[in-house]
């Protein structure tokens, strides 16, 4: 597999900026409002399902978001915490 | 919605763990404290079973309890990036060492289109969830949608939506 160069710091830092902005509020009714179709909706559902027959309790899903977010830091380069 | 994590592979769970930090009894000693503290952001959605990708946590505290919520997070060397009072001023202060906690201190804030949230309203409508042997507070659906619309960005968008599909899933 090829090697991709990373981003500069500069491009992850407007990034960052950019994916943390204050949407106006016309922007955010936009994105809740949005149409969400059948396959998405049902896709959502799914997962929520899995989510909460695989780790039932709240303290097994706790768990289990602390082991997903250090497996997602483990394979990224870099960049800011959520 | 691409923030919700990947469902891990069932070997996953044998070779990924988080860090030491005690997520349980760091509740423990919240609830001992008796800091009026609620869990928002994407903790609380993971809290009612939402498989989301979260780094920190984030909690909406109330004013006058500062000092408890920093004397219950002192054995786990957490430390305040700024006095109380100093807290009180800009209305947020952060817990950290190698976690991150950051700490909304307000009577009330401003959703993006012009309502107030008052943390006494949501206070009185807390949800109590057990946590091992913690229990923490967190706010209503309903509640948890309108901080997610105090701070607006994308992914506080994208969280609407999917606690929108959590209320649908709890209707059935």
């Amino acid at each position: 597999m090829t090697e991709r160069p990373l981003p500069s710091s500069s491009a992850v830092e407007a990034a960052t900026r950019f994916a943390h902005r204050r949407l106006t509020p016309e922007e955010l009714q936009a994105y809740v409002d949005a149409p969400v179709s059948e396959a998405e909706r049902e896709e959502v559902l799914r997962l929520i399902r899995w989510f909460k027959n695989r780790y039932p309790t709240p303290a097994d899903r706790l768990a289990y978001a602390r082991r997903s977010y250090a497996r997602w830091t483990a394979h990224r380069p870099h960049g800011p915490r959520d | 919605m691409g923030a919700v994590a990947p469902p891990l592979q069932s070997t996953d769970t044998n070779v990924m763990r988080g860090s030491a930090f005690d997520e349980i009894s760091f509740f423990s000693a919240i609830e001992a404290s008796g800091s009026r503290a609620l869990l928002i952001g994407r903790r609380a959605l993971v809290v009612l079973g939402l498989p989301v990708l979260t780094a920190d946590y984030d909690f909406w505290l109330h004013a006058e309890d500062i000092e408890k919520l920093n004397e219950a997070a002192r054995p786990f060397d957490l430390e305040p990036n700024r006095g109380p009072n100093d807290a009180r001023r800009s209305g947020r202060y952060v817990l950290e060492n190698d976690e991150h906690i950051d700490v909304l201190v307000s009577d009330a804030r401003t959703t993006v289109d012009g309502i107030e949230v008052r943390f006494d309203d949501l206070w009185s409508r807390r949800v109590s969830v057990d946590i091992g042997a913690a229990r923490v507070s967190i706010p209503s659906i309903d509640d948890l949608i309108l901080t997610k619309r105090i701070a607006a960005r994308p992914k506080d968008a994208e969280d609407i939506r999917l606690l929108e599909r959590l209320k649908e899933a709890r209707d059935d």
